[in-house]
């Protein structure tokens, strides 16, 4: 359609121009994978305060992603299927916790266990404390992992075609039987990836986090208290950990949710 | 047997309107109409499946005299096939054909002996441990109608079941679902905007416009005896002219047309003629006894399949026929020149108005 020498520049403009994108998402990154000798890498795994940081990250958002599939997939498959007044409003409320500043996220936590409001009575009384809490922490990943598994198995239910659905109940499923022998085995990779966002998103928490609880000490606190108390080289081999921590786990899952049949 | 009454369903941006017809025992019925006339809205409708959210129902439709309008899709027992067969894809196609045995109430050597008479008669052995992306258009309509038939369905609803195939499948399925229904006597009501499949397969039908049904009755009727401008148009009976209507005689611009009907007081309606029942009168062919004979100036002439379409101008008035390709007719059809062609009273058709 284009002379070639046109179209030949087109594309060397585009790739110019994304190199300072690339350079930016690596290099950083790159960088501070390499910084660390496989000494320090070495000294740093084999403190059991790291350990015990690594495991709390890892647990934390494990459970805030567990806890976002049992409650987020009705809502999730709700949004995708259905039509209700206010539909849009809960979309839009969905995607908030991605825009509030982070520390905001922790603060608006707290407040529901203030002691002047009728929830904060109730969750006293049932002994449940968010200040310097797992309970605290696992509210705010939930809160800022929740959306990206919201978003991402609502499109997985909505690629379903609804004709199966249709199909299904014609047969003489009900709409449960439909649901867990047809909707969920075409969604669930969708809804292991929203997994694994949620995760991911949880995992890197740091804002909200320590509004909520400086101990118990996940990762992203500690690194933050080593680089504030001891500087840069002492608070990068902990990053490093936490990188490879995240990568290991989202690789894993990722190969799990590979499409292994014909289909 | 299903009587579908009075019913009207609002969606969003359409609206079904007053639909009433029958479908009895045993029939091959068709619900026939352009893209976007409701027929597809229609038979979700019957299988009940449109989201109660989405759907307003008033009129009723009625299964052996049992109101069924809100019973739930899954207690209705009618199978609905697809024009893209919606296999289900994680399971393979034994899988797919025994989805709903579990909630039939029938001993496991009863299902064995269906499955086994289904999977003969539809010819889908070898495909059994297939998946449904390893199969071909027409395999996969085999797979869901096995799927279907499995249940031993009440009513089996076909929405577009065979247009959506490669021309040499679309025979294949055509063949079965007409043995199917000479052999287990089972009913359909089939949506089609395919002429030749409604022709081929089914004996009464209605037709639908815009949400509402037009025409209802035989197939050869409406083919035959198209009521409204738009029925003769969407049947392909071309030849539609306003007419003044007398006696036995239409008057179309100049010209004046015997009819087989009688209309005792002048009227004015239309008159509408297939192609096909223009016939060419050539020298030594006879065809001096046809009634409606006329001349008219040869204005295009194509192929189209095995036939000729030829547009034919009698004194301003324009008719297009179809006609067998034979070789003394193809040397007379040239643009420009005159022909003589005609057409028995029998086959026009009268109507009264849009």
């Amino acid at each position: 359609m284009f002379p070639q020498r046109n179209r030949s520049l087109f594309s060397l403009w585009f790739f110019v121009f994304s190199l300072p994108v690339l350079f930016l998402l690596f290099f950083p990154l790159g960088r501070l994978v390499t910084a660390p000798s496989p000494g320090s890498l070495l000294l740093a795994i084999k403190d059991t305060e790291v350990q015990l940081a690594l495991l709390r990250s890892l647990l934390t958002s494990l459970g805030a992603s567990f806890i976002s599939l049992i409650f987020g997939t009705p809502l999730a498959y709700l949004l995708a299927r259905r039509n209700f007044p206010g539909k849009r409003l809960v979309e839009g409320l969905i995607d908030l916790p991605i825009m509030i500043p982070h520390p905001v996220i922790g603060i608006a936590i707290l407040g529901l266990a203030a002691r002047d409001t009728v929830l904060g009575d109730i969750l006293s009384q049932l002994g449940v404390r968010l200040l310097g809490t797992y309970t605290g922490i696992v509210t705010v990943l939930t809160f800022v992992g929740l959306p990206f598994f919201l978003n991402t198995a609502k499109a997985g239910f909505e690629a379903v075609p609804q004709r199966l659905e249709h199909v299904s109940l014609s047969l003489g499923a009900g709409q449960w039987a439909t649901f867990f022998r047809v909707t969920l085995p075409l969604a669930w990779r969708s809804m292991v990836l929203g997994m694994v966002m949620c995760m991911a998103r949880a995992l890197s928490e740091f804002g909200a986090v320590i509004v909520v609880a400086y101990h118990p000490m996940l990762a992203p606190v500690l690194i933050y208290e080593r680089f504030t108390a001891f500087g840069l080289k002492y608070s990068q081999p902990v990053a490093v950990w936490l990188i490879i921590l995240s990568v290991t786990l989202f690789v894993a899952m990722r190969f799990l949710s590979r499409p292994v049949r014909d289909w | 047997m299903l009587e579908v009454k009075n019913l009207t369903v609002r969606v969003p941006g359409f609206v079904l309107k007053d639909i009433t017809f029958e479908v009895k025992q045993g029939e091959f019925f068709a619900v026939i109409g352009p893209t976007g006339s409701g027929k597809s809205l229609l038979l979700e409708s019957i299988v009940g499946i449109l989201p109660e959210n989405l759907a307003q129902y008033s009129g009723k439709i009625v299964w052996k005299g049992r109101d069924i309008t809100v019973l739930p899709p899954n207690r209705r027992g009618f199978g609905i096939v697809y024009q893209e067969s919606a296999l289900f894809p994680h399971l393979s196609v034994k899988e797919n054909v025994c989805y709903g045995l579990r909630y039939l109430k029938i001993s496991s050597a009863h299902a064995r002996e269906r499955f086994n008479l289904v999977v003969e008669r539809l010819g889908i052995g070898p495909l059994l441990e297939r998946f449904p992306a390893r199969l071909s258009g027409g395999e996969r309509q085999r797979v869901a109608l096995a799927r279907v038939l499995m249940l031993r369905p009440r009513l089996i609803l076909l929405d577009e079941p065979i247009s959506a195939l490669d021309p040499l499948f679309q025979d294949e399925i055509r063949e079965l679902l007409q043995m199917l229904h000479r052999e287990f006597g089972l009913t359909f009501v089939m949506v089609s905007h395919n002429l030749e499949d409604v022709m081929h397969l089914a004996q009464r039908g209605v037709v639908m416009h815009r949400g509402s049904v037009v025409q209802q009755g035989r197939i050869e009727d409406i083919f035959e005896r198209p009521a409204s401008t738009f029925v003769a148009r969407f049947v392909g009976a071309v030849n539609v002219f306003p007419a003044s209507l007398e006696g036995r005689r239409a008057g179309v611009g100049p010209l004046s047309i015997k009819t087989a009907g009688g209309f005792s007081a002048r009227a004015s309606g239309y008159i509408s003629i297939r192609p096909e029942y223009l016939v060419p009168v050539l020298e030594g062919h006879g065809g001096s006894q046809i009634e409606n004979c006329l001349e008219g100036t040869i204005t295009r002439a194509r192929q189209r399949n095995f036939q000729m379409e030829v547009g034919l101008e009698v004194q301003g008035v324009r008719f297009t026929a179809l006609w067998q390709k034979d070789e003394a007719l193809l040397k007379r059809l040239e643009v420009g020149k005159i022909i003589k062609f005609g057409f028995s009273p029998d086959h026009v058709n009268v109507f009264s108005d849009e």
